[in-house]
């Protein structure tokens, strides 16, 4: 019996130890939960360290978070990997009360946890890590800036760019001085497209065009932004019955109708058609530069030789912009220690040090000191797009509910630009289903 | 076979068929061979070889994997032993016990089965918030044990055995539990088989519920981790891993239903009948 007990005591005390020893505050490195998306490559970069050499938005960040724990054993950054964007276990995790420490979020997503207070304010966390906002670009700042306050560390900004077929523009009659000709209004456009699609028989625009729910309404945004239209009158309400967003559906309505761009694509046809020369100019982001590039250098590509790409041209005389987005990094709100808060400062400062190191990836770095610099713009295609440092613009900071916003305008573009809805009953549709999101927010 | 064979329409339409549903299976495990970059320019690549099984080591490369692969495991198999437990008691309890309010409780059993998940989920998740059961197998397992078609089916069941059976066991002095435990269970098999084999398919295909309760990646089940590995725009940039992490996953389920096909055939049969 005496001898019974003392080994339940032995294996008691043993457990206290073994606990003592995991715990968060006894010593050991802090543990900081981070959640981002950009998907998992284990099998390819494993626990690599080499940074430079990782390639893509998942190679770059696993081998930087490698990187922070090999030369931070004080700090250990535990990954939470979520299928893209991430936001329902976000949302839960808050519910739940045990959110993780940091999180990739859209910029364009902010407001929807700024204004419930779910997330903290890093002005202070971001003077501790010696980052001055001065040094964001001007699209970054605005992109995280609520109400006066930063509440998250911008990591990029992407923009909807023309991927040009530069073999297609030459055959078109399009480049001069290898540098394609692009239009500067809506009537060039239409007149460059018709030239275009006359020598090549191919449509001059690849668009996503079918199951498409961001595409059609970042376009309209940039277009409205070059005509100095406000259509957001508050950040609760749109106002879209207006000349300059009927300029914008009547040229896409134009272009669709005449043939001068793919049609039926959904957004990875659109991109393989694009891939495989089956057009002049492809509306996408940043992201698709690398791959692109990949393809121009190989023999054979249709893009071999002849790719580049540019920010969206300004069509219309109102302001040079492009409407841009961009990743940023959030701190949940949750009660932390102030070893924990340090941690958090630490990845902070690390990842805005590795600024440019992210920028490979294609997104436009949020540095400003990055996109100023050759080292930057000695990366491929960076020179012709670095000019959107100045002409990038996100929506008003206080709008909420963008990911569904750009939703319920790409189903009433697309119905308006492929003939199933008038445009002006579009643009009303399109109006009221936002201005009822809008207003019915809690 | 043979009447079939004689009936060529019969035999040719039943063919066309045949290939109709299994023509995506294949599509899917041939682009699942072909590198992602190569898929990126045409997918028409897949039928043709060379083949590559790069994508299915990337997937096993990943060091959560077989984490994940035993958490869809653990939760599948107790919530399916759970189910079955309770279902077959609640069913004998239904088909055979007289209590009070037994009618008005197996309604409002099944009328479960017409409330839809979504209903429920936001409360579920705060009950469980609460009861600090998120990130737990509990969490996880506690919604499937409520299975009120379980219930229904096993009620019917028992409903259907001949009272005798129960009779000779009490005139042989058996109790009740021992004439359950040995009599009427055992000659409930076959439907156990049929309920066990549909709520393991549904558990381990579940994919709702496990991405808001467990968001803690050492937590997810095999369908939330390999969506998690995905990188953005996987159907255009990474068709040919997406393709076989559907393999990959769908994989036990396959040698399930292959072990069980003639009880899941014969509880179609019978759930019709």
């Amino acid at each position: 019996m005496m001898g019974s007990r003392q080994t339940w005591l032995t294996v008691l005390s043993a457990l206290l130890l073994f606990a003592a020893g995991c715990s968060r505050e006894a010593g050991g490195p802090v543990q900081i939960t981070l959640q981002r998306f950009f998907g998992a490559c284990d099998a390819q970069y494993g626990s690599s360290t080499d940074v430079e050499s990782a390639e893509g938005e998942c190679g770059i960040i696993t081998t930087l978070i490698n990187r922070f724990n090999a030369r931070n054993p004080d700090v250990h950054v535990r990954v939470n990997i979520v299928y893209w964007p991430g936001y329902d276990q976000l949302s839960a995790a808050l519910a739940a009360g045990d959110p993780p420490d940091l999180v990739t979020m859209h910029q364009s997503v902010i407001s929807d946890y700024s204004q419930r207070k779910l997330i903290v304010p890093l002005d202070a966390q971001l003077r501790a890590a010696g980052i001055d906002p001065a040094a964001f670009t001007r699209a970054a700042r605005e992109g995280v800036t609520r109400a006066g306050h930063i509440y998250a560390l911008p990591f990029d900004n992407w923009a909807p760019l023309w991927h040009i077929n530069l073999n297609l523009f030459r055959q078109a009659g399009l480049l001069r001085d290898g540098m394609p000709i692009l239009p500067h209004s809506p009537e060039e456009l239409l007149q460059q497209a018709r030239q275009f699609t006359r020598a090549t028989g191919k449509p001059y625009l690849v668009q996503s065009m079918v199951n498409e729910p961001y595409a059609y309404a970042r376009n309209l945004f940039t277009l409205l932004m070059q005509q100095d239209s406000h259509f957001f009158v508050d950040p609760r309400r749109i106002e879209l019955e207006t000349p300059q967003a009927r300029n914008v559906l009547q040229l896409f309505r134009q272009i669709y109708a005449e043939g001068l761009t793919t049609r039926n694509q959904d957004y990875t046809a659109a991109t393989s058609a694009f891939l495989n020369g089956q057009g002049g100019v492809y509306l996408v982001g940043t992201w698709m530069i690398g791959t692109y590039e990949d393809a121009s250098r190989q023999p054979g590509s249709p893009l071999a030789g002849g790719y580049t790409v540019v920010p969206f041209p300004q069509l219309y005389p109102g302001r040079d912009v492009t409407y841009a987005d961009g990743h940023s990094w959030v701190v949940p709100r949750k009660p932390r220690s102030a070893r924990e808060m340090a941690g958090i400062v630490r990845v902070l400062q690390f990842l805005w040090d590795n600024d440019f190191e992210w920028s490979r990836t294609g997104h436009l770095p949020a540095s400003e000191a990055v996109i100023r610099s050759e080292r930057w713009r000695a990366l491929p295609h960076r020179a012709t797009v670095a000019k959107l440092v100045d002409t990038a613009a996100p929506l008003p900071p206080g709008v909420q509910r963008q990911f569904l916003i750009q939703q319920i305008l790409s189903e009433e573009m697309e119905s308006a630009i492929t003939g199933q809805k008038p445009i002006d009953a579009a643009l009303a549709d399109a109006q009221r289903r936002v201005n009822d999101l809008l207003f019915n927010l809690l | 076979m043979n009447s079939e064979r004689r009936n060529p329409i019969l035999f040719s339409a039943l063919a066309v068929a045949a290939i109709a549903m299994a023509a995506p299976l294949l599509w899917t495990l041939l682009l699942s061979l072909k590198p992602n970059a190569e898929l990126l320019r045409s997918t028409q690549t897949a039928l043709s070889p060379p083949y590559t099984g790069v994508n299915y080591s990337d997937i096993l490369g990943h060091s959560a994997v077989f984490r994940w692969l035993l958490n869809s495991a653990i939760v599948s198999l107790a919530v399916t032993l759970g189910v079955l437990a309770l279902s077959s008691l609640a069913g004998y309890g239904f088909a055979r016990l007289r209590f009070p309010g037994r009618d008005a409780i197996f309604i409002v059993v099944l009328l479960g089965l017409s409330i839809p998940e979504q209903s429920v989920i936001i409360a579920r998740h705060q009950m469980f918030s609460v009861l600090h059961l998120h990130n737990t197998y509990a969490g996880l397992i506690l919604p499937g044990l409520a299975a009120p078609f379980g219930v229904f089916l096993m009620t019917q069941y028992f409903r259907a055995m001949p009272r005798e059976l129960e009779e000779a066991a009490w005139l042989d002095g058996a109790s009740r539990f021992k004439t359950f435990w040995r009599i009427l269970l055992p000659l409930s098999l076959p439907a156990q088989a049929t309920l066990g084999i549909f709520t393991f398919l549904s558990t381990w295909n579940e994919y709702w519920w496990p991405l808001i309760s467990a968001t803690n990646s050492d937590m997810y089940t095999l369908t939330v981790g390999v969506a998690s590995s995905q990188m953005n725009f996987a159907q255009t940039n990474g068709l040919g891993f997406l393709m076989a992490q559907a393999v990959f996953a769908s994989g036990p389920i396959l040698i399930v239903y292959v072990i069980f096909q003639r009880y899941l055939v014969a509880g179609v049969s019978r759930a019709a009948a």
